[in-house]
């Protein structure tokens, strides 16, 4: 086949770019996989008393998960372009985890001696990261499946995104039905379950976004 | 990227073309593709030297994956830059595919000296455009014929084929999906 052949073929009848494909393909998802995250938490974790939710800390454990899944997104919808600008997002990300890092650290600080390991580890420490990771698992599948049909040109990195998206999605839903209020739990416990979902993404990224 | 040079050249011409060929000029998007095609061709090339028999395919391939993703162009940046990192893309993956097979088959230093010059022009690839089309499902393939090798608009072709607009535009996309991924085999 000549070359010229199919640039006939495929200028012809080509009509305009399809606009805003990026943002068409991720938005569905976030929003099924916000749902179903928090359907299937709830449904099997069951929710928080309200008396928890009327709490600063437990809004403040929440918005930390929010704003990590809108940047996550963001460096989703960034990488799934193949020219990737990520300097913003990135100062943003590192800014959220900072905020979150010197919260936990003041919390810390500000306890009683004594109390500081058991508001650290609460009484879910060793639940948590695996109830984000298992939480993150349907956001995670659904925005992979999306950036499928994008021009991912940086597999791990974004891989990666897709994981942090999708545990900080699992992290909203398990805050739900998470009645911890101790800010150096949530700095370390939901952390390390964001940055696990964030890890498994970097794996399944060069396996996944082949195209 | 110091070997690209003319880099500022080939997207001052490109770029107002391209944004034409975005939002629907045609005879601009076929202009576009066919600059693209000569600039991948010279980029392939210098990276392929091995392979010299591959450029051409490669040239196809990307052509291929850069029109099934010209919604992910984001007009703030250089054309150029989003077509060269769609082709580096295409290229490791390439590499990727050929590390693999070439353990199982000849090592190149086996192959016949005189197969490693390249052409100067384009000759084209053995691929065949019509057997291709026939190893679509029907009604991608009767899709793709009309709009795109007929030259039926979408409201003809969905006339003549008793199909929605809507219907037709996702089998030609489907078909051309499918056509990406054999091509990439």
């Amino acid at each position: 086949m000549k070359t010229e052949a199919l640039i006939d073929l495929l200028a012809r009848g080509a009509g305009a770019a399809p606009k805003h494909a990026v943002e068409r393909r991720l938005w569905p998802v976030a929003l099924l996989g916000l749902g179903a995250s928090a359907l299937f938490g709830v449904l099997v974790l069951g929710l928080v008393p309200m008396s928890v939710m009327m709490e600063a800390n437990w809004w403040f454990k929440f918005a930390y998960a929010v704003s990590l899944v809108a940047v996550g997104g963001w460096l989703t919808a960034r990488l799934a372009r193949p020219v990737q600008r990520l300097g913003w997002p990135q100062l943003v990300l590192m800014t959220v985890v900072a905020a979150m890092g010197l919260l936990g650290a003041w919390h810390w600080f500000t306890a009683m001696p004594e109390l500081r390991l058991a508001e650290l580890l609460g009484h879910s420490w060793k639940t948590c990261p695996r109830n984000v990771v298992l939480l993150s698992v349907p956001p995670m599948a659904a925005a992979f499946w999306a950036l499928r049909g994008l021009a991912p040109t940086r597999p791990r990195l974004a891989g990666a995104a897709v994981g942090l998206f999708a545990g900080a999605l699992g992290a909203a839903a398990y805050a739900l039905s998470c009645d911890e209020l101790s800010m150096s739990f949530v700095a370390v416990w939901y952390t390390t379950g964001i940055a696990i979902a964030s890890a498994l993404g970097a794996l399944l990224g060069p396996w996944l976004l082949r195209w | 990227m110091r070997d690209d040079a003319g880099q500022g050249e080939f997207e001052f011409g490109l770029k107002p073309l391209w944004l034409r060929a975005q939002a629907g000029d045609e005879a601009a998007y076929r202009d576009c593709l066919l600059r693209i095609a000569t600039r991948l061709r010279g980029y392939l090339r210098r990276r392929m030297q091995g392979l010299p028999d591959d450029v051409e395919d490669l040239v196809q391939e990307t052509l291929l994956a850069l029109h099934l993703q010209r919604g992910t162009y984001d007009p703030t940046l250089p054309v150029s830059a989003w077509v060269l990192a769609i082709a580096r893309h295409k290229l490791v993956d390439l590499w990727r595919r050929r590390g693999r097979r070439d353990d199982l088959h000849d090592a190149l230093d086996d192959v016949d000296e005189t197969q490693l010059v390249a052409a100067s022009e384009e000759t084209g690839t053995q691929r065949d455009l019509d057997k291709l089309l026939q190893e679509l499902p029907e009604a991608q393939r009767v899709a793709i014929v009309l709009t795109k090798v007929e030259g039926l608009s979408v409201a003809e072709a969905a006339q003549r084929t008793g199909a929605s607009e809507s219907a037709i535009k996702v089998q030609v996309h489907r078909g051309l999906k499918r056509l990406a991924q054999r091509v990439r085999q």
